[in-house]
């Protein structure tokens, strides 16, 4: 059970610290002709928190903690997901599609909201009997709750999209679905950490500390942008190419 | 444009700053936003600061854990709200910090002092951007309870009397004091602001272009549609001269201003009050624009300043000419078969015609009157995509069907070899039948009639992502501007010979809607005696719409930000 845990959080670990260089490829590539993105500075801000701490909750467990079966089970659905969104993003660095497109809404897709139906029904009622358990609450928690709820706020705004975009696409993205299942099954792990921090299994330590208090402002921040972006009042890369000639016309 | 309270965003007229379409802030609403920011950050620090001791009393856990599970959530909620400060944020986000003071007053009494001089800082915020009667409350509930917190702690804990009447009446000052002067300050600012907001949001959104300029004619300031207009941007139109800015000519002369708006003088063709009509060179062709002009005179009576309406009427006049002219083809295209049919009829009727002759006279009528219900379906369909009354219904279609059926069809009936080269893999589309096969017989029909020569007209399907359909002929071909004007309606290409060609003009007009409708694109290559090509770009079934368009600006790749951008929701903006 350690290893499995350990070695888990390592590979999200990497694969989450991977989006942030993979991020900040592309923000060299484009801020000469479109500026500086706040959009990526806080996606990088939150790569380099989230990834850190996946690491360093593995590097501890195979130290010296406990690899508790419900971290196992929390992690099972985040890391194929952002696995995928990783290999989609790479394949894109290449100069690649990026993205593979599902037509329809084939059963699998289906299945989804049933599976995550069951995935928190399992998730919650192992949780209710670990916190029967729970001895201890302290402020050194709070900031994994800060970012469960961070985390699904981000999870919601995906999750609308991919709604919102089934209707006029006539299917799913596979990028966007991944994606989605990324951020609510990272917020299921921080709390998760809670849990077993309460009940004493885990011994909340200074590193584990710093980078979850700094991943607090990072995912704030992320979601500001965001939100921004979205109501208007401020721009980023989701301007219009300059010079574009929009009319259907291509001038021999 | 959220632009009436807001002197930031009013651009002047003139000068080279454009109105964008993301809403400037006002200052009181920055200052929001950087309290907001502040207070997360005061926030998060705080509920960190209570993860570094190892043994924290009971209630200070309480306080710690208070400040991070409340305390912060609000702040970060205040700071979403503050991207558009309502009335809410305004007195709620200093009634949230009054409340967390009070928890700290009550929590850790020990502090006080420092909670007392919190208080006041959150209540000269709230009078600086909530108001009075907010600020008013705020220090009548910040003396409450800090009372009630002094009479809950014990003893040692109390505050000195003396240190609470101090609060109690620098409370009540700084209220007084910061709601006077924001009010003066308010009062003296708010009629300017309107004036110029409004001023200003006039001249930027109306569809005439403003030029101002001085009583010797040298431009003074500009709006963006003027920019539009004249083709140029605002920095190189301010403080050039009239005559090099705006070139107005009437009729053949060149209008001289140089000692004086001449149009203040000139009489109208028209109605005056309709301005006059007027054009300027813009590059190889005229551009007519209706031009009025309105002196501002100064308290002397003398002209100060001269406003120049203009407005483009370029279309206004194609339209009226491709109105003419497609009441002429129109009607001739109309007659002719008409023409054909009634010869034909009579003599049926007149002459008793042998078996022989009867077959062609009725097959003659027969193909006009084919011809006829063709054009007149091309009319109405022209009308009814302009009233917005075509629906297509969009499936997965066999492309290369369709194609091989109307070229089949069409070279058939044209007599004219065309030939069809179809990539392996093209194959479905998203897309309307019914449609797609409307829009690849106009482009082979057109491909054809221009090819008079009877040069090669070819087809090719080509897959991938995006299904390309290129229709290429060798035939007249059109220059530069005939390309810009191809797709319009009732335009066509030697217009000034239309019946070396015949049609109606509202073929293309009538492929580009459907191709779009389709969410699909048409573009246009052409050279004047080497022929034109048109491409059709069809969704093919099976791949996302945007795979393949999904670049990051300035580098032609998919990338992590503006993919994510994508999947997050962020909507796509128009630069400013």
């Amino acid at each position: 059970m350690r290893a499995l845990v350990a070695s888990t959080n390592v590979l999200l670990g990497l694969v989450y610290t991977s989006y942030g260089v993979m991020t900040i490829v592309d923000l060299k590539r484009g801020w000469r002709s479109s500026g500086i993105s706040h959009f990526g500075l806080a996606w990088i801000a939150m790569a380099f928190t989230c990834g850190p701490h996946h690491l360093e909750h593995g590097v501890h467990v195979a130290m010296h903690r406990d690899g508790a079966p419900l971290d196992l089970f929390a992690v099972a659905v985040g890391l194929p997901a952002g696995i995928v969104w990783f290999f989609l993003r790479v394949e894109a660095l290449a100069g690649g599609r990026g993205d593979r497109f599902v037509a329809g809404t084939p059963r699998w897709v289906s299945a989804l909201p049933v599976a995550a139906g069951v995935y928190l029904v399992v998730l919650l009622s192992a949780a209710g009997r670990v916190v029967a358990d729970s001895s201890e609450f302290g402020p050194r928690l709070v900031p994994n709750l800060l970012l469960l709820g961070l985390y699904m706020q981000i999870g919601y705004y995906l999750l609308r999209t991919q709604l919102q975009n089934r209707g006029p696409l006539g299917g799913w993205s596979v990028s966007g679905l991944s994606l989605t299942l990324v951020f609510p099954t990272c917020g299921l792990m921080h709390s998760v950490y809670v849990l077993y921090a309460s009940t004493l299994r885990y011994s909340v330590e200074w590193h584990g500390l710093v980078i979850d208090w700094l991943a607090v402002p990072a995912a704030v921040y992320f979601v500001w942008v965001v939100r921004g972006l979205c109501l208007g009042t401020r721009t980023d890369w989701n301007l219009g190419a300059q010079g574009v000639q929009t009319a259907n016309l291509a001038v021999a | 444009m959220e632009c009436s309270p807001n002197p930031v965003c009013t651009a002047q007229v003139g000068s080279s700053h454009r109105l964008g379409k993301v809403a400037v802030r006002a200052p009181d609403e920055l200052t929001i936003a950087a309290v907001a920011w502040l207070r997360v950050g005061i926030a998060v620090g705080a509920a960190a600061a209570g993860s570094i001791p190892a043994d924290l009393s009971g209630r200070h856990t309480l306080l710690f854990v208070l400040i991070g599970l409340v305390w912060v959530p609000w702040s970060v909620l205040v700071l979403f709200a503050s991207e558009r400060p309502g009335t809410w944020v305004r007195w709620g986000a200093p009634t949230g910090d009054l409340a967390v003071l009070f928890a700290v007053q009550a929590l850790a009494p020990g502090g006080s002092e420092a909670v007392l001089a919190g208080y006041v800082v959150v209540i000269a915020f709230a009078a600086a951007t909530a108001g009075r009667a907010v600020a008013g409350a705020l220090a009548g509930a910040a003396i409450a309870l800090s009372i009630l917190a002094h009479s809950l702690a014990d003893q040692p804990d109390r505050l000195n009397p003396a240190v609470l009447v101090l609060f109690v009446v620098a409370t009540a000052a700084i209220v007084l004091l910061i709601d006077r002067t924001s009010s003066l300050h308010a009062r003296a600012t708010a009629r300017a602001a309107h004036l110029q907001s409004t001023a200003d949001a006039v001249l930027a959104h109306i569809a005439d272009g403003v030029v101002v300029t001085d009583p010797a004619g040298a431009v003074l300031a500009c709006n963006p549609a003027s920019e539009r207009i004249l083709g140029l941007p605002a920095a190189a139109l301010v403080g050039q001269s009239c005559a090099a800015a705006l070139d107005l000519h009437i009729e053949q002369r060149a209008l001289d201003c140089s000692d004086g708006c001449r149009l203040l003088t000139e009489p109208s063709a028209t109605d005056a009050s309709l301005g006059h009509e007027v054009w300027r060179a813009a590059g190889s062709r005229r551009q007519p624009l209706l031009a009025n002009v309105t002196p501002i005179r100064g308290d002397d009576g003398a002209v100060v300043e001269v406003v120049h309406s203009l407005r483009d009427i370029t279309r206004l006049k194609q339209s009226e000419e491709a109105k003419t002219l497609f009441l002429a083809t129109a009607s001739h295209e109309l007659k002719t078969p008409l023409t054909v049919i009634r010869g034909f009829v009579e003599t049926l009727l007149k002459e008793p015609l042998d078996e022989g002759g009867r077959q062609l006279a009725l097959d003659a009528v027969h193909r006009r009157a084919i011809e006829l219900s063709s054009i007149v379906d091309r009319l109405l369909l022209s009308s009814r995509i302009e009233a917005g009354r075509v629906e297509l219904t969009l499936t997965v279609v066999d492309v290369v069907e369709i194609l091989e059926e109307r070229v089949l069809a069409l070279a058939a009936a044209r007599e004219r070899v065309v030939d069809l080269h179809v990539e392996p893999g093209v194959g479905l589309v998203h897309g309307d039948a019914a449609a797609l096969a409307t829009v690849f017989e106009h482009l082979i029909d057109n491909a054809i009639k221009y090819s008079p020569e009877g040069g090669p007209i070819t087809v090719d399907a080509r897959g991938g992502e995006r299904t390309r359909v290129v229709v290429s002929d060798r035939g007249i071909g059109m220059d530069a501007e005939e390309l810009a004007l191809c797709f319009d309606k009732f335009w066509q290409a030697e217009s000034t010979d239309v019946r070396r060609f015949g049609g109606t003009g509202i073929g293309l007009y009538i492929v580009r809607s459907l191709v779009e409708a389709m969410n699909g694109r048409l573009t246009a290559r052409s050279s004047p005696g080497a022929g034109s090509s048109f491409t059709v770009e069809l969704l093919s079934a099976g791949t996302t719409p945007d795979a393949g368009d999904e670049r990051a600006p300035g580098t032609g790749e998919s990338t992590m930000i503006r993919e994510f951008m994508r999947q997050i929701g962020v909507p796509e903006r128009e630069a400013p």
